[in-house]
């Protein structure tokens, strides 16, 4: 099949998923709507601390709330397009995975468009809480103009190193089946601490952020450039190579990790 | 006899997954080591009040863990799912009250919760942050009763948010607003002192002070056992609700299927 047909039947795969979703338009307003107060709640719960304290480390609520949004963007484009990813533990549980085995496709690419979530209240969220901060830094003239496409840019490479993150840890399944827990730590944990700047955290915990699991280049490495002017432009071209080594690593785990599957049946 | 039975059989039930709730406390544990570490690095350039920076890491591991008892129940105590499944009609047909059942079940989850998570989670914060441990004995007696009010509290506040699921048909929404409630004015991560002014007398307002803030200052010694009577009002008040909507859901109950 040709590359191009691939992209237009991953289309259709999407629409479908889309319409399936919005047959429930107003649970659909009403989680998207919680999801943003959850959201909001978790934020505020560090900008009353900054609010009491100024900063933290050297470092503003602007730009907390920076590391925050950008962190929440990239994760809700990552989970649009690669949720199925992040619950892989259903279809290797359940024996659904059997049934994509079957299809004359990339498993993958059959699994991706499964269930493509539209996530709202996240985009809301995020973009509320990036916009603010980073008007907050234009207005105080720490940072200029560039950084808005910049920081456009680095949320689509974090986004390509949370999936990545992902899908290593989802592939681990083809061993163990169950995943979830690892997940807390690798997905959720990790990118908790990452809303935060990683000079709060002793040097092992931060050098595993930025080796194992690498959580830090998403957000914290690209604002110690975009933010402070440390290093140079080469800090985005890094990035971004980062990004695509860490993608690369993963299909190539994940190809290995597809030969090892044994059916759990249902 | 009954319900020690139903609490002895949710406790039996999750031993079973004893090796995977490991793996889950060690996230659990890390959390609460973040958050720690945000509060040594704001310690660095700031005094922390009455707590100081060890005070406040000691604050931290005693939320985090305490979470498991008070926080982190089952999802509107298994209503929801029962009345998408429409076993709901079947519970309440049962000779036993539904709320008394349900929480003679979630005290053997919740005790299981605290031998497996909240235990393993404080000691092993006791050891990386060398946690002091009360020396009174009223200390930790009255903390106890804190946590036990705490649990109990929580265990209401599901059971109500559950019922909601008889009419709404989506409870969960309001499982989340409890959440960023807890979040906010359970001073599980920041106590409630250093709220805004306007904040912190609305959290006094609401029971979720007593779910984590009261217990966990109890246990530090900052306060006697006199704010428990506070946390004695709304288990009164919350249980006075539980029976009241029990009676009226009774009357009309929709169930949605298989």
């Amino acid at each position: 099949m040709k590359r191009t047909s691939w992209y237009h039947l991953y289309k259709i795969l999407i629409r479908t998923s889309i319409r399936s979703r919005m047959q429930y338009k107003f649970n659909f307003i009403l989680a998207s709507v919680l999801a943003a107060l959850i959201q909001i709640s978790e934020f505020l719960m560090v900008a009353l601390v900054l609010h009491q304290f100024g900063a933290i480390k050297g470092w503003s609520l602007h730009e907390i709330g920076y590391l925050f949004a950008i962190m929440t963007l990239s994760k809700t484009l990552y989970r649009t397009f690669g949720n199925e990813v992040h619950h892989l533990e259903k279809y290797l549980v359940g024996g659904e995975l059997d049934q994509l085995l079957t299809r004359p496709m990339p498993v993958l690419l059959a699994l991706l468009p499964q269930n493509f979530r539209i996530m709202v209240g996240e985009v809301l969220q995020g973009g509320f809480i990036l916009c603010w901060s980073l008007a907050g830094m234009m207005h105080s003239g720490q940072i200029g103009w560039t950084v808005i496409p910049l920081s456009l840019l680095i949320i689509v490479t974090g986004a390509i190193i949370l999936f990545s993150i992902g899908l290593a840890t989802a592939t681990l399944g083809f061993w163990t089946t169950r995943i979830e827990e690892l997940q807390t730590i690798t997905e959720d944990a990790a990118r908790t601490a990452a809303q935060y700047p990683l000079t709060l955290y002793p040097k092992w915990m931060s050098g595993i952020l930025l080796t194992v699991i690498p959580v830090g280049f998403v957000n914290y490495i690209p604002s110690l450039y975009l933010l402070r002017g440390q290093g140079g432009a080469w800090v985005l071209a890094a990035i971004a190579a980062v990004a695509a080594l860490c993608l690369a690593a993963s299909l190539r785990f994940w190809k290995y990790g597809i030969t090892k599957y044994q059916s759990t049946g249902s | 006899m009954l319900y020690l039975t139903l609490a002895s059989k949710a406790y039996a039930r999750n031993l079973q997954y004893r090796g995977a709730h490991m793996v889950h406390n060690l996230a659990s544990a890390m959390f609460g080591y973040m958050y720690a570490c945000l509060w040594i690095g704001i310690g660095a350039d700031h005094s922390l009040g009455e707590y100081g920076t060890q005070g406040m890491v000691s604050y931290i591991a005693f939320t985090q863990s305490s979470l498991w008892i008070s926080g982190f129940l089952t999802n509107g105590l298994g209503i929801p799912l029962t009345v998408r499944t429409g076993q709901i009609a079947l519970d309440l047909m049962r000779p036993v009250h539904l709320f008394t059942h349900l929480m003679a079940r979630e005290w053997g989850q919740i005790a299981y919760q605290f031998v497996y998570k909240s235990i393993p989670i404080y000691l092993l914060f006791s050891i990386v942050f060398s946690l002091q441990w009360p020396t009174e004995v009223s200390t930790l007696l009255f903390a106890a009763l804190g946590l036990a009010g705490a649990s109990y509290l929580s265990i209401c506040m599901n059971y109500i948010i559950g019922v909601t699921a008889i009419w709404t048909t989506e409870s969960s929404w309001l499982h989340w607003g409890n959440h960023a409630m807890m979040n906010l004015l359970a001073g599980f991560f920041i106590p409630l002192e250093w709220l805004p002014d306007w904040l912190e007398r609305l959290a006094w307002l609401s029971p979720y002070p007593f779910l984590l803030y009261v217990p966990t200052r109890i246990y530090l010694g900052f306060e006697d056992g006199s704010l428990l009577w506070g946390t004695l009002l709304w288990c009164v008040l919350m249980t006075l609700i539980c029976l009241v909507i029990t009676h009226v859901m009774r009357r009309k109950v929709e169930v949605q299927g298989g």
